[in-house]
């Protein structure tokens, strides 16, 4: 592996709208003593992978080294928040744990929170299973990285472990390109008033702002699905009305259980969520840190949600609708905006619109952009799985991932708003409803 | 219009507004492969209708159709009037 300078890593990084947007969410994630805003992705190999291998691998990385040497910068009002990196010698550090239940990740890693004041900012743990397979988990702080760097990340840690040549710089967010203040202002108005139609109360949601109990514990179920279950869904999806991808009919799946559940709590009503729309330019390889999403939203009304093809249709229009307007683009340069009043202003718009429901209930997917990793560090993988930030209110967060074919949705909840019960209810409905005859 | 021009102008709106400057493509380049996600697909789709005047109905919204800018240009000079 080549050696990398250290002096050569950047030692200003401006957080992007969507990165400041994250620090919002991280307070938001305090405030209601969720488990912080991180993300984890794990790794399953049927082999014992080399401890020493792995931690190597993962030193000689710029971007992890880094991560592990920048401090979070708040300058004055209007001035935008920043990293700074300065070389402490901070390297990531890797744990080992023996498990004794075949593929769990011990609770100890899934707790450990990385917040914003932490000393690094990536996270790794090996974990080794009796039957002699193990797992890779690598958990960050989701303020550094949305999905799509995460893939780049891979990538780039297969890289280094093959001695590809890489060229480091566009890991690294570009200058922006100066706004004028009287194009933000115009801009300001069409989103504030789009979203604030879109997400007028009242919105049901599966939690409310209070339901919190303060318990530090975000729990999470996969549901796995066989390549010819997997390959149904897809079958599905287009049978479903779903045209351009599977995502519409996913949401549309969720949305029928979400409503289902509503309606047992009598809170049924009108649904709204923000789905990410990756606002990179598309075969784009960086850049790898921050986060370059933007969002659509969709509102479903309570009478478009009485079957999945015509949650489809109300879906798809809207997303039409909002690629045609421009609204990913504009609440990007929103974001970008918002950077510049204090965090607690910030924090106080963002939680007042939709009256602190934040959303009906999260979803986001990988898509296919981790479907054909077959090796991490040159070991074959067995699957893979992502255990995402569980953002409160709703505290439910669906998560659709494709691996070999084959589709998992993880599925991560706060116990204070999914009991067993609505657990069960979720896991028996939302495979019917994925398998179902369209 | 022949089938060329509508591939010169979607090709160009494609390296415009969708692709990152470093990926270079060609009629028969699997977009999909080029890094064209769903979302890019209905912009693609959007800018169809608005240049050449073509709604693309439901039935004609096939992965195959949008899979290289040869396969989308057959689709509008399909729906586009005999006249033009």
């Amino acid at each position: 592996m080549t050696p990398f300078s250290k002096n050569d890593l950047p030692e200003k990084v401006i957080l992007s709208g969507a990165d400041c947007f994250h620090l919002v969410l991280d307070k938001h994630a305090k405030k209601h003593g969720a488990g912080g805003n991180v993300m984890r992705k794990a790794f399953y190999f049927s082999s014992s992978v080399s401890f020493e291998k792995i931690e190597n691998i993962l030193r000689s990385s710029p971007v992890i080294y880094w991560l592990c040497n920048i401090k979070l910068m708040e300058p004055p009002l209007f001035q935008l928040p920043y990293w700074r990196y300065k070389d402490r010698g901070n390297e990531i550090v890797v744990k080992k744990h023996d498990c004794d239940v075949e593929n769990e990740i011990p609770k100890n890693i899934l707790t450990r929170d990385i917040t914003v004041d932490a000393d690094r900012f990536i996270e790794a743990d090996i974990i080794y299973y009796p039957s002699g397979s193990s797992a890779f988990v690598l958990s960050w702080n989701h303020i550094l990285l949305d999905a799509k760097g995460t893939t780049l990340l891979f990538e780039h840690l297969n890289h280094l472990s093959e001695n590809k040549p890489q060229n480091f710089d566009i890991f690294f967010p570009a200058r922006e390109k100066k706004t004028n203040i009287f194009t933000y202002i115009s801009n300001m108005y069409k989103v504030k008033r789009f979203v604030q139609t879109s997400a007028k109360p009242p919105v049901s949601s599966v939690a409310t702002a209070k339901a919190r109990h303060g318990e530090d514990e975000t729990m999470n179920r996969t549901i796995a699905f066989n390549a010819e279950e997997t390959a149904r869904v897809a079958s599905n999806s287009f049978k479903a009305g779903s045209r351009f991808g599977a995502t519409l009919y996913f949401i549309a799946c969720c949305s029928q259980i979400i409503h289902l559940l509503n309606k047992q709590k009598n809170k049924a009503g009108d649904l709204w969520l923000p789905v990410p729309y990756d606002g990179r330019l598309k075969g784009a390889v960086g850049p790898l840190i921050s986060n370059c999403v933007s969002f659509l939203f969709y509102r479903i009304p309570e009478a478009e949600l009485d079957s999945v093809p015509q949650t489809v249709k109300c879906l798809s229009a809207q997303m039409k609708s909002q690629i045609g307007d421009g609204i990913p683009q504009r609440y990007t340069m929103f974001l970008n905006m918002m950077r510049h009043i204090p965090l607690w202003l910030y924090y106080l718009l963002v939680s007042r619109t939709g009256k602190g429901v934040f959303a009906s209930f999260l979803y986001t997917s990988t898509g296919d952009n981790f479907n054909e990793l077959t090796h991490l560090f040159g070991e074959p993988l067995r699957d893979l799985n992502m255990i995402p930030a569980l953002t409160f209110p709703p505290g439910l967060t669906f998560v659709f991932l494709k691996h070999d074919n084959k589709l998992n949705i993880n599925i991560a909840y706060s116990p204070d708003v999914i009991t067993d019960n609505d657990l069960h209810l979720i896991e028996e409905k939302i495979k019917q409803a994925l398998l179902a005859e369209y | 219009m022949d089938a060329d021009i509508i591939i010169t102008e979607i090709k160009k709106y494609i390296e415009k507004n969708i692709l990152a400057e470093a990926v270079h493509i060609d009629a028969d380049t699997i977009l999909k492969q080029a890094g064209i996600d769903s979302f890019s697909t209905v912009e693609i789709i959007l800018f169809i209708e608005r240049r050449f005047g073509v709604a693309i109905p439901d039935e004609k919204l096939l992965p195959e159709n949008f899979k290289t800018i040869r396969a989308l240009a057959a689709t509008v000079l399909e729906l586009m009037p005999a006249a033009s």
